[in-house]
């Protein structure tokens, strides 16, 4: 059964923050878009941690919102605790981080996602895809329903073959309460897509009446809250657009009645528990296969690889307003039930607290990366896209941000256009992709600062700043903020050059700011600039030599980026080509020089050779005449 | 596919009168010109004897060849060597023979090129062979055979490890604020990079000493018209090389001349004569020595021991030092005018560049004074080139700088800029250091994750 003729030009398959994001987009730039999600009720759902943002991901979410996302508004309307992390740092590597309404944050994505044009939501479970000739045209679901489309995005996160461990005892699923999609590993496996196995875990879920905070340290709010979303650029129209149909109030007033989380430590008690326990959890017993995030270790691996560390921080995050659930920040596990109550007793303050869901770790099938294009397109089937766990990853920024790449790509690819390709030096999306599709993963990849080359200059108040020229060039905003964040580079630009000239009395503004930040003067008007415009400028005077020598970097970057590898290139008969970075270059596949420089393990010398040899092949085809040297 | 399309050709020993020439072409046609030459398909590495005939057929020389069948070869293609007689008329000969074939002249460092691109080598190899194929001097050719084994990369890798270590402190701080780590202290970080530094600063000072041994040390002969420079480089050298006369102001330009002294090569470098009060012609020659003294490692102070001397311009006086100049005292087969003092405690030789009295005694101040410019790197003689050197001088800045702002407390964001900016330095040496390694520590080290 079909259940529309016509196709979509887009299929979204899975509805969590990847594919919320990627829904959006595609329909943002014009393109009929279905969503099929097993179950409407959970879109959007926060499955793990009730929080948004932190380090990277903060800048992330920051970005996300520069592409048009919806990530970062409904952080700022659902947020109950804002907190800048890294306050006393440089603006480089300070993020902003919130808690957020657990259930508030999901409806009002949900109800986002119901009233946005072109799109059509449908529960079903995919179980399969429909290929034709190398390409998928479509979908089969649990229903005997089918749809087609001119492209599929599969974000499926924990669910492909998602199955949990509490001790020995297992349920398949891709998160508790949900069910697991089987049969889609097998239409992919099908279709000659390598897929691996992964594993995650969260932490037991409490009562929050049962926890005597008197014991506890409390943890407020930032007095004033940094938001996510870019406010100084938007119009009425780009606000809220939720709340402003009239027909319901999901949210608040960003930043108001904050909430509090709490912090407490594990004890020697609990580090007797878990170490008497070992043996019966499902990661100790040997029962699963997938490899763990390190960033991310249970407290078995706390406490066995770490066991000088007398004790271990705990956050208490509560999980909305209108819930009395909190979430134990650090206590990961997957111990058996009645261990993990032992367990969660032996903790200060928790001593009488009541379990509502039991931690648990779940394994899942991922497909390497390494198998997509810059644009999340798959390079075994076209018109396929991957975005979200499903590629290796791990965090709800990280899903958000390939969702709306994928998205986007995907309605681009629908209409026959070019694809977006966010660069590495663009920011934090484009760090996360090309690591994704150049290096591929071993554990669920996480965003850190430190990954990115070019860090001092990812701030992330310079996000919109950042990725302005896609965002214009896809008409991914709406055409009054295009115009105003021109309007603020401009502004930007012009101030900065105005720092570094002569002020009249052979000093320049800027170099007085580099010397003394707090009492060196400003121009005429600055002081009536907006507080972004300001930031960013003084950001830029005061770093002005490294924000230099990284801009440097990246022009060098772009020169070998621009040398294009011939799609066809047989990278094993390349004669010099190392066998080992010939084989990892016949793997990857990188399409440009710059990308199969940062292969690990394909050398300068790998990279002279690959360079001198298009250069050859260049040339050669320049001079069609040209014969060789007679004999 | 292959990346060389055409076949080259070179002599392969050094030009010259020698007991054997061998004569080297690489490339796709090797075999057919075996064939073709010797009337035989060539075995691979098996030594034939056979006649060299012209493509006239006009017999050249009685010559022994060697075929090496790719990959197994130098360069990794097909190769044929053939050895003749040392007569480089001969070889010539053969040379002419082989273009008239098909072959064309291999340009300098050519084969190394092809070595290179076949994979026969990596890059750092590739430039020690031709730092081997350049070397002029025993230490040299020792210097570039350590590096082609790789002491210079385990010095680096050393380096990057330890660096890799502060940096991974460093991002656990920025990365994981919330995180429960240890308190971090500005003095332990301090006293690593202050480590650090003085590690890229040792391999850095090696950087001129490889310069002395790849390029020769470079000697400047200087001194007053007619105190008899010339004929000092003369003696040295062993036979007529300037044009030597009586008359004062005979070398104008200036003449040079490789020696080897020892273990060490010299680049001797004769001068056009100090004159109190020169022509506009001695002039220009004079402006000419300033430019050589500016860029000498070793002063060779010539002196006529017969007058008193005028004191050295003030350009010179400056460049030269204890260290770096030897004051030659010549004409001691003439009247002497006594003992003269010395602006500075050179050390000074008497000689006689007309009857070779005393040039031993030069010879020996030549060779502890070039000894002296060796920098200790334990056991190992390591000598870095320019691009090594620069990336080396890059990381050394990033360092210091990164110590400067230690100190003055500045954000630890800029420091870990800083010292990225350092280990990318490294890694133009070592090969593109991947962003994991930083995580893989961080995560081995501290207990991550809340």
């Amino acid at each position: 059964m079909t259940f529309r003729a016509e196709p979509y030009d887009v299929i979204v398959c899975g509805a969590g923050h990847a594919g919320v994001e990627a829904c959006l987009a595609s329909t943002r730039i014009g393109a009929s878009t279905l969503l099929l999600t097993g179950n409407i009720d959970t879109i959007a759902q926060m499955s793990c941690n009730p929080a948004i943002g932190g380090l990277a991901k903060g800048q992330l979410v920051r970005e996300i919102d520069a592409l048009g996302g919806e990530m970062a508004i409904n952080t700022d309307v659902t947020g109950i605790q804002f907190r800048l992390l890294n306050e006393s740092r440089g603006p480089a590597v300070q993020s902003p981080r919130a808690q957020c309404d657990k259930k508030a944050y999901q409806f009002r994505l949900k109800h986002t996602l119901e009233l946005q044009p072109r799109l059509q939501i449908f529960q079903a479970t995919v179980t399969g895809l429909i290929y034709k000739e190398g390409k998928v045209i479509g979908c089969r679901t649990n229903l005997d329903i089918e749809f087609f489309g001119r492209s599929v995005i599969i974000t499926t996160g924990t669910f492909l073959r998602g199955l949990m461990h509490v001790g020995q005892n297992k349920n398949e699923g891709g998160r508790l309460g949900d069910f697991s999609a089987k049969t889609l590993s097998g239409s992919l496996l099908y279709a000659g897509i390598e897929l691996q196995r992964l594993k995650t875990g969260t932490p037991p879920r409490i009562l929050g009446r049962s926890i005597n905070f008197s014991s506890l340290q409390e943890q407020k709010g930032d007095a004033k809250p940094t938001l996510f979303a870019f406010y100084d650029t938007r119009d009425q129209e780009d606000l809220f657009h939720v709340e402003h149909t009239g027909e319901r109030r999901i949210g608040w007033l960003p930043g108001t009645e904050q909430a509090s989380c709490w912090m407490t430590y594990t004890t020697r008690e609990s580090e007797k528990i878990v170490r008497d326990n070992l043996h019966k959890s499902a990661m100790y017993s040997g029962e699963i296969a997938g490899i763990g995030p390190r960033y991310c270790p249970s407290i078995e691996d706390k406490f066995v690889r770490f066991a000088d560390k007398e004790r271990h921080l705990l956050f208490l995050e509560p999980e909305g307003r209108s819930t009395n659930e909190y979430y134990i920040n650090g206590l990961s596990t997957s111990l058996p039930i009645d261990v993990q109550v032992q367990l969660v007793h032996t903790i200060p303050g928790l001593e009488k607290a009541i379990l509502l869901r039991p931690a648990y770790a779940v394994e899942y099938d991922f497909a390497p990366p390494t198998q997509l294009f810059p644009w999340l397109e798959s390079r075994i089937i076209e018109n396929l896209f991957f975005a979200g766990q499903i590629n290796g990853t791990s965090g709800y920024e990280e899903a958000a941000g390939q969702g709306i790449v994928a998205g986007t790509n995907a309605g681009l690819k629908a209409k026959g256009d070019k694809p977006m390709i966010v660069a590495r030096h663009e920011g934090y999306i484009g760090v996360l992709i090309d690591d994704l599709v150049t290096k591929g993963t071993t554990e669920p990849y996480r965003m850190f600062t430190s990954r990115a080359e070019y860090r001092l200059l990812f701030n992330h108040g310079s996000a919109e700043l950042r990725l302005f020229e896609h965002a214009d060039r896809f008409n991914l905003l709406s055409k009054s903020r295009l115009k105003r964040i021109k309007d603020k580079i401009d502004r930007i630009d012009k101030w900065e050059k105005l720092f570094e000239e002569e002020k009249g009395d052979g000093k320049n503004w800027g170099d007085l700011i580099r010397k003394e930040k707090d009492k060196a003067p400003f121009p005429h008007g600055f002081l009536t600039e907006t507080q972004e415009v300001r930031d960013e400028v003084l950001y830029r005077v005061t770093y002005r030599g490294y924000r230099t020598r990284e801009l440097r970097q990246i022009e060098k970057l772009k020169q070998i980026e621009k040398i294009k590898i011939p799609d066809g290139i047989d990278f094993l008969s390349i004669p010099g080509l190392r066998k080992e970075s010939a084989q990892k270059l016949d793997r990857m596949r990188p399409s440009s020089l710059g990308q199969a420089s940062r292969i690990s393990g394909v050398n300068p010398a790998d990279i002279s050779i690959l360079m001198v040899l298009i250069e050859a092949q260049r040339r050669e085809m320049q001079r069609p005449g040209q014969t060789l040297p007679e004999q | 596919m292959s990346l060389s399309a055409d076949t080259i050709a070179a002599l392969a020993t050094p030009v010259g009168t020698s007991a054997i020439a061998v004569v080297r072409a690489s490339g796709p046609q090797a075999a057919q010109f075996a064939l073709a030459i010797f009337g035989e398909a060539p075995l691979p590495r098996q030594v034939r004897h056979a006649d060299y005939r012209d493509v006239s057929g006009q017999l050249l020389d009685d010559i022994l060849f060697t075929f090496f069948a790719a990959p197994h070869s130098y360069t990794g293609e097909d190769t044929l060597e053939i050895s003749s007689h040392g007569n480089p008329f001969i070889a010539q000969k053969i040379l002419k023979d082989l273009y008239t074939r098909g072959c064309r002249p291999a340009e300098a460092g050519e084969f190394t090129k092809r070595a290179f691109l076949n994979g026969h080598m990596d890059l750092s190899q590739a430039e020690a062979v031709m730092d081997l194929i350049h070397a002029r001097s025993e230490r040299a050719l020792m210097a570039a055979n350590q590096q082609l084994r790789g002491s210079l990369g385990r010095h680096v890798q050393q380096l990057i490890d330890r660096l890799l270590k502060v940096i991974a402190h460093i991002e656990a701080y920025i990365d994981f604020p919330e995180e429960d780590l240890p308190p971090q202290s500005r003095a332990a970080l301090l006293e690593d990079i202050e480590l650090l530094s003085s590690g890229t600063g040792r391999l850095l000072a090696t950087s001129h000493y490889g310069e002395l041994l790849r390029d020769g040390i470079k000697t400047v002969i200087l001194g007053e018209t007619n105190a008899g420079k010339s004929s000092v480089l003369n003696r040295l050298v062993g036979r007529e090389r300037a044009l030597v006369s009586p008359e004062p102001g005979t070398t104008r330009d200036y003449l040079e001349e490789l020696i080897a002294a020892g273990p060490h090569c010299l680049r001797l470098i004769d001068t056009a004569g100090l004159n109190p009060n020169p022509t506009p012609l001695e002039r220009r020659g004079l402006a000419k020595t300033f430019e050589q003294a500016d860029k000498a490692d070793l002063f060779l102070w010539v002196i006529d021991s017969t007058r008193p001397f005028s004191p050295l311009p003030q350009e010179l006086a400056t460049r030269m030092t204890a260290a770096n100049t030897i004051a030659v005292f010549n004409k001691i087969d003439l009247a002497q005018i006594g003992q003269m003092k010395l602006p500075q405690p050179f050390v000074s030789v008497h000689a006689s560049a007309l009857t070779g009295a005393g040039f031993d005694a030069l010879e020996a101040a030549i060779l502890s004074t070039a000894e002296a410019f060796r920098v200790e790197t334990g056991d190992e003689i390591l000598a870095i080139n320019a691009r090594h050197a620069h990336a080396l001088d890059q990381a050394n800045h990033a360092l210091s700088e990164t110590q400067l702002k230690l100190m003055k407390s500045c954000d630890i964001e800029l420091i870990a800029s800083d010292l990225r900016y350092a280990l990318d330095a490294l890694g133009e040496i070592a090969g593109k250091i991947d962003n994991d390694r930083v995580l893989d520590i961080i995560f081995s080290t501290f207990c991550i994750g809340k």
